[in-house]
Formats: C-alpha cells, structure tokens, sequence
C-alpha cells in the first residue's frame, strides 16, 4: 500500500521531536515581530525562550502579527510531496479563525493544474495550538495502522468535533483583540484569580462557557468535566498546551495522570504562531471524547455541575 | 393652641418645617457614624429625600392630592437606607391618608401606623435600634390615648416624646452603636422632621437653611469657550418637565415608549421618566426646537432649561445612554476613575459614581434602568447602604427585569462581574454564576482615622491607620502595611487563599503599592495580587481576598 504524507501547518505546536516521532511535515506561517521582521513561525525557542517572548509580548501586544503559508508556498511545498506521486494530506488551523484553509485548497488545486494526478486532501482541523498538533497526531496513528489517505481523512472529518479543550486562558484581552473568541466584546478586564474555561465550538471557535474562581475550584471543576466528557482516556496521549503557564500545566498533568492514566501526556508549549493570538495566559489539556454539542448547551451544563461541586 | 384639622396646605407647610428643622442638624447626624471614617451621610440622605418630595409634591388643599404626590417623589429621591426607609414610612403615611382631604385625630394615628407598618415591610430583615423603631413605638405607645378630642398638636408632641424615649433605648437595641456610644443616626433625622413639623403647629416658623450641598448648584458657564468661530457639535442639554393635559388640542394618547421612541432620533444621552401625568426628560440634541414640538404634542412645560453644553461645565451628566439592545445589562455604582474604567472593561453598561459617601439615590437608578435597553438588568450596589435604594428603583420600574444582586464591597462586584459568562445564552446561568462570584469574597478596607475612637478593644487616635474586615474594624497600627497585615491575619483561611484585587485610592502613591505588594507577599508568598489604580475616595485600599 502506498503511505502518504501528513502536512500540518505551523499552527500545529508540535515540536521537533513530535514531527519526528509521528512523520509529520510542517509548514510554517509567518510571524511578524516589533522590528518589522517577517520570520517563519519556529516551533523550537532557538531565537528567544518562551519566558522572554512572552513577556514582551504582554508588553507590547500590538508589536506582534501572524500571517498563513500564503499559496504560493503551499503550492510549492505540495509540489515537492506530489510530483513522484506520493498522496498528500494537509491539515490546517481552524477556518473559524485563520483563512489558512483556504489558501491550501487554492494552493491544491494550482498543483493539480501541473500534476493532474496528485492526489491532495486538504482538512480544516477546526481546533488550534496543541489540539490541532494531537489531531495530527491521531491522523499519524491511523496511518500506522495501515489505514489509507482517504479513510483517515473520513475518520478525520467524522472526529474532529471530538477534540476537547480543557483549559483555561486567563488573559483573554489577546484572544478578545484578534476576533478569536465569540463574543469578544467583555472580556478586556482585568481577572483577578477568574479562570475562564474554554473550550471549542462548533466553528472552531474558543467559547469561555464557565468561569471559576481561583486556579484551585479550576483544577477540580476542569478534572469532573474531562472524567464526564472523555472517553477511553487510559488509551489515548494527552496534550497539556501551555502559553506561559508552566508551574500550573504541570501540576495539571499530575492531576490527569493520577487520575485517568492516560498512555502518555505531554505538556506542550505554544510557539509564536498561535502565542500571538493566545496571549500567556492559556493552560489546557486536549484529548478526544463525546461529540461536542451544537451550542455547547451539553457542556456549559457539565461545567456548570463541575463548578458547583468544586465550591 | 389646640388644631384639630389640618389640610393639604398646612401639611405642606409643617413637612417644609419638619425639613428645616431637619436641615439645621444635617451636619451633626452625619458625624453620628459608627466608624471614623468621613462618610457619614445619613443626614445629607434624609434632607435630599424629603427635599425632593417636597419638590415634586403638588401642592394642594386635599390632604390626599398633596401627600400622594409628596410620597411619589419621595419614593424616587430616595438615597441610602435612611432614605429608603423614610420614603417607605411616607408612602405608608400617604396610604392612610388616601381617602383624607383633611387630617383629624383618627386619620393621623392610622397615618402614622400605616407609616412604619410598610416601612417594615419594606425591609428585608428589620432591624431595630432604627428609624424603624422610633417610629412603631412612638405610635404604638401613645395610640390607646388618642381620642376624637385629641388636637394634631397633641397627638405630634406625644409622638415625638416617645420617640425620644426610644431614641434613648436604640444603643440597647443595637450593640453597634452602643460600643460607638452614639444613638442611631436615621432615627434621630426622623425625630427632627417630626420635631419641626410641632414647631410650625406652635408658631416657630424656621428660617430655611439655605441648601448647602455644592455638587448640586450648577457651576457658571464659562461663556469664552464657545465664539462665532467654534464648532458647534456637543448640542444642547436640554432638561423639562412636562405637564400631560387634558383637553381636545392635546394628544391624550401618550405613550412613553414611542414618546422615547420619537425623541431617541433627535439626539443622545436621553433620559425620561414619567410619574402619573408629569413625565420628566433630559436629552443631548442640536435641535432642541423638534424636542419642544414633539412635547407639546401631549402638554405644556412646567420647567425647562437649554444649556449649550459646550460652555457648560457640570458634572449632572453621569448617566450615559448605552445605544444597542441587550439581552443582559449590568449596572454598578462604583467610586473612582479607574475603578469606572474597570468595570466598564468588564462588561458593565452603565457605571453610576455613587460619589465618596455613595448615595446614589432611586432615581438614579430610575432613570439608569429607562435608559438601558435590555431585557434583563443586573444591578452591583457594591455598598451596603446602596441596595436598598436599588431594590426600591427594582420595584419603582415593575415593568423593567430587574436582579439587584446584594455586592456589599467593591471588590464583591468586582469578583461578581468578573464572573459574569457574557456567551451564555441562559440569562439565569449568567446571574448564578455573578451571584457566586459574590460569595466568599474576603473584603478588607483600609484608610485614616479622622477622629479618636474607642470600640470594644479596639482604641484609635485620630491619624492612625485603621483596617476593617467585612466592614468591621479590627486593627490599627501607625503604618497602613501592619493593619492591613493585620487585618489579614484574622482571616481564618488566609493561607489558603490564592488570589486577590487591590483597588488603590484616591491620592495613593504606587510607591505604597509596591511596599504593600512586597509586605504581602513576605507574608503570605502563596496570594497572588493583582493591583488596580481605582482612586475611591475615604479608603486607600480596598481589597478582596478569593
């Protein structure tokens, strides 16, 4: 059978050894930094650590921009994949919030014009940061498997509404700022010890459908929503994004590990492409489970129990 | 001289008194405050609340016509929970009298039972040592004497001798005052409305003492700052109040809703609040000429006032009108620039500065609540003495959803917006999760002794710093750090508690931040602050401990 190629976007976060590890081919965005300078968005802190780009970014949100692989990149990226005949898959950052998708499957389509055989998916992963880089990753898996391009890519699209976020963003001014959360509008204030939870909706959007007060009522409420929305937790990796938020994701992982035992968990940081966006202050796990509801009306009622008995 | 009838006229004339009387000692129940610290202002709430009966009220033979509308107004100018309770009490005393044109023996005593009876009713939780006891007991003590013989006169005096007997007893009803060793502040304001109004019966017309409160008299226009060459953009404040008449060349069919509806196109910044036949409006336009069509439509002025606001410098203008429609509006009385600023980045929609004393009266609220469009309204009194006036607004606009939740502190509407979830569509989830945001909130406040004070253990000079906890004085120390510190330290669960806001005062220097931030977190290296430049008057800190 004939293996093909997994594509991510630099969105994805995963970090050298997870590209490694899973064979998965990254394309990355641009990043735009305060002295104008357009870099490809690292996914590894050679350039800068995580602590000082984060601190200067809180400094000085506004100096900061991302922008997708425009399609001219994509398209010679997908060449390089296609032209012997190998099967492409690319996935990409949420359509909810980055046109990214679509200039992929422009990109596709150019390439086709040359090599009218290549055989090209293109996904919108509608997830970000980890949760898109874990769905990669599940992508990979099946592939391991020796399941074909076309039937990932249908298991994909059957299952991305399974991807959860539990997390929360403590800082939500960046998110609000870029248009990445829905009804932005309220939330610039400042948040003393308030943890938003957030997690996907539908469109891909992060959606704050609880708040707690104070990281410890968070850690209880966050571990009751994952026990009631997960599944097979004991099989599956888990990914523990962490803007910079380090001490907190830790202590969050030795909360999932004590108490779902999944196979593996990974605190993965969140590298400038999605950073910018996120602000410092996002700390959340990602694992599959029950299909996410269309107005999250199921979830706002888990968290709001989680909530009550984490008082 | 023994009077055994009074009318309309004469009642009005005895309350005009009463207010006099009442005025004369503003000052002294002020500073009969339990804590000392300067915002003492139950006097200045009572005079502003009976004040503004008495403006609004008709004047008018008909003892009924008269006191009605006295109570109406009264009801609206209410400010703290003195006020309240005195609009209460007259609204009752005006029930009584509903069907009264003159006042005999048999309608005062049922008058003044009336009273006191909603005025408790109105109360949550009664408590006595109050207005409310003064004014059930002066009653009820002397009600069995009062025949069909017994003159006005008599039946005041004897009522405002109980009431002084009682007036006496309140630091045994209520153990806060006694350890203060001051009687209660609204019952003695109480007494002395009553006390004038026996005056005038005697003959002993006071002088009215000149209003003194200066926020109210409108500052002069600077004329300089509008010329043949300026550009005409702010508009005119325009203020009225209109008459409804009856008669074939007026509309007789008005409407509030499309009366706001019709004066909303023709500028900003509206207000109108209508009580009976009288509906009073205040709009931002540039054609005030349209804004007078469209009124005397349905009636005629009974006061009016244009003012081109960009020569017009004063401050009346605190109620800005949010234009979208909400399912979900927040309202929250705050004192302070930043602190304005930073519940309006929560999501507040209207921000209302109760002032250093905060007094914000029902009308206040009133009018905020006619000119948000939402379908739900949420209000943070965030001061104890603030949400009864609240809960009286809540039940003055019955056609209005109102929730007021009871944030006693800053910091508990602080923590109560923060918490508020605005994606949520279920309007009831939003308001839980802002009640719970409420709850557990460890509220700390720390300022300057403006005079000696003694409380149980707790003894205090003029000039030292002192600290409360949930409102409680608990520590003084020459250095505001170690009361606070101090303070924090009989907080049962302080070392457990993780996070905090810090509102910084008025005139603080962010070198005292940086020193209470690094005392705190020597102290207690787990509890994260987030500090704010708030600039509330009377505390320099407030703090709210989750």
């Amino acid at each position: 059978m004939q293996q093909f190629v997994i594509m991510a976007d630099g969105t994805c976060d995963l970090q050298e050894k997870f590209q490694k590890e899973y064979d998965i081919r990254v394309i990355p965005g641009h990043i735009v930094l305060p002295d104008k300078s357009d870099i490809p968005g690292p996914l590894t802190w050679d350039r800068f650590s995580r602590d000082e780009f984060y601190a200067d970014l809180k400094k000085n949100p506004n100096g900061y921009s991302t922008a997708p692989a425009n399609v001219e990149e994509f398209k010679n990226a997908m060449a390089e994949i296609v032209k012997d005949g190998t099967p492409l898959l690319v996935m990409t950052i949420s359509g909810g919030i980055s046109g990214t998708y679509g200039f992929a499957c422009t990109a596709a389509d150019l390439v086709k014009q040359t090599y009218p055989d290549a055989n090209i998916r293109c996904i919108d992963s509608l997830r970000f940061g980890p949760g898109f880089g874990l769905m990669a990753v599940c992508a990979s898996k099946l592939r391991d498997e020796g399941k074909t391009m076309d039937e990932v890519a249908e298991w994909l699209e059957a299952n991305k509404n399974r991807f959860h976020q539990a997390g929360w963003l403590d800082d939500l001014s960046f998110v609000a700022k870029k248009g990445r959360l829905t009804n932005a509008k309220a939330f610039f204030g400042t948040l003393a010890g308030i943890k938003p939870i957030g997690e996907f909706d539908y469109n891909g959007l992060t959606t704050v459908i609880g708040k707690a007060k104070g990281a410890k009522a968070a850690y209880a409420a966050l571990l009751e929503y994952i026990e009631a929305t997960g599944e097979d937790l004991s099989e599956q990796i888990v990914f523990i994004a962490q803007t910079n938020r380090l001490p907190q994701a830790e202590k969050f992982r030795e909360l999932i590990s004590e108490r779902f035992h999944p196979k593996a968990i990974y605190i993965n940081d969140v590298f400038p492409s999605c950073g910018i966006n996120i602000g410092p202050g996002l700390m959340a796990a990602y694992y599959i489970g029950k299909p996410i509801s269309g107005d999250l009306s199921e979830e706002r009622a888990i968290i709001e129990k989680a909530l009550n008995n984490a008082k | 001289m023994a009077v055994k009838r009074i009318n309309g006229t004469e009642l009005e004339q005895m309350l005009r008194n009463g207010l006099a009387n009442l005025r004369a000692e503003e000052d002294e129940i002020n500073r009969l405050n339990v804590f000392p610290v300067p915002d003492g202002d139950t006097g200045t709430n009572m005079v502003k609340t009976l004040e503004h009966g008495l403006e609004q009220a008709e004047s008018s033979a008909e003892v009924n016509a008269f006191v009605r509308s006295l109570a109406s107004g009264m009801l609206l100018g209410a400010r703290g929970n003195s006020g309240v309770i005195l609009s209460q009490f007259f609204s009752g005393f005006a029930q009584g009298l509903s069907r009264a044109v003159l006042i005999g023996p048999g309608e005062l005593r049922n008058a003044l039972v009336r009273g006191y009876r909603v005025a408790y009713s109105a109360v949550q939780k009664p408590v006595e040592g109050t207005i409310l006891s003064v004014a059930r007991e002066g009653i009820e003590h002397i009600r069995g004497q009062i025949t069909r013989n017994s003159s006005i006169d008599f039946i005041l005096s004897a009522y405002v001798a109980e009431m002084h007997k009682t007036l006496i007893l309140t630091p045994e009803m209520l153990p806060v005052l006694k350890d203060a060793g001051v009687v209660d502040s609204g019952a003695t304001g109480f007494i002395r409305i009553f006390e004038g109004m026996v005056k005038y019966l005697r003959g002993e017309i006071l002088e009215d003492a000149a209003p003194k409160a200066a926020s109210e008299q409108t500052p002069a226009a600077d004329l300089s700052l509008f010329n043949e060459n300026s550009l005409f953009i702010d508009g005119y404040c325009t203020e009225f109040i209109l008459q409804l008449m009856n008669g074939p060349s007026y509309d007789q069919d008005f409407r509030l809703k499309s009366f706001i509806g019709a004066l909303d196109r023709l500028g900003d910044s509206l207000v109108c609040v209508q009580d009976g036949k009288r509906v009073k409006v205040h709009i931002h336009t540039k054609a005030p000429a349209f804004v007078i069509e469209q009124a005397q439509r349905y009636g005629e002025f009974l006061t009016f006032k244009l003012e081109n606001m960009q020569v017009q410098h004063n401050e009346r203008d605190r109620i800005v009108k949010p234009r979208a429609h909400k399912a979900l509006s927040v309202v929250a009385v705050v004192n302070g620039a930043g602190m304005k600023t930073l519940f309006e980045n929560l999501g507040a929609d209207c921000v209302i500065d109760g002032t250093a004393t905060m007094n914000t009266s029902s009308q206040e609220f009133v009018s905020t609540f006619e000119s948000l469009d939402a379908d739900r309204i949420v209000v943070l009194p965030n001061n104890k003495n603030v949400i009864l006036a609240a809960e009286q607004a809540a039940k003055l606009v019955s056609d209005r959803n109102v929730t007021v939740l009871p944030s006693k502190s800053f910091v508990e509407g602080y923590y109560a917006i923060a918490m508020d979830i605005p994606d949520e569509k279920d309007l009831e989830r939003r308001i839980a999760s802002m009640r719970a945001g409420i709850e557990n909130v460890v509220t700390l406040s720390e300022t300057t002794a403006s005079r000696d004070y003694a409380y149980h253990e707790i003894r205090c000079r003029k000039g030292e710093e002192i600290a409360f906890l949930s409102g409680e004085l608990v520590c003084v120390n020459s250095d505001f750090k170690d009361a606070i510190l101090g303070a924090l330290s009989m907080v049962e669960d302080a070392d457990d508690r993780e996070t905090g806001i810090v509102l910084r005062g008025k005139g603080v220097s962010i070198d005292d931040e940086d020193a209470l931030r690094e005392a705190v977190a020597e102290r207690y290296p787990m509890l994260e602050l987030e500090f704010v430049d708030a600039g509330q008057e009377i505390y320099h800190w407030v703090i709210g401990i989750i």
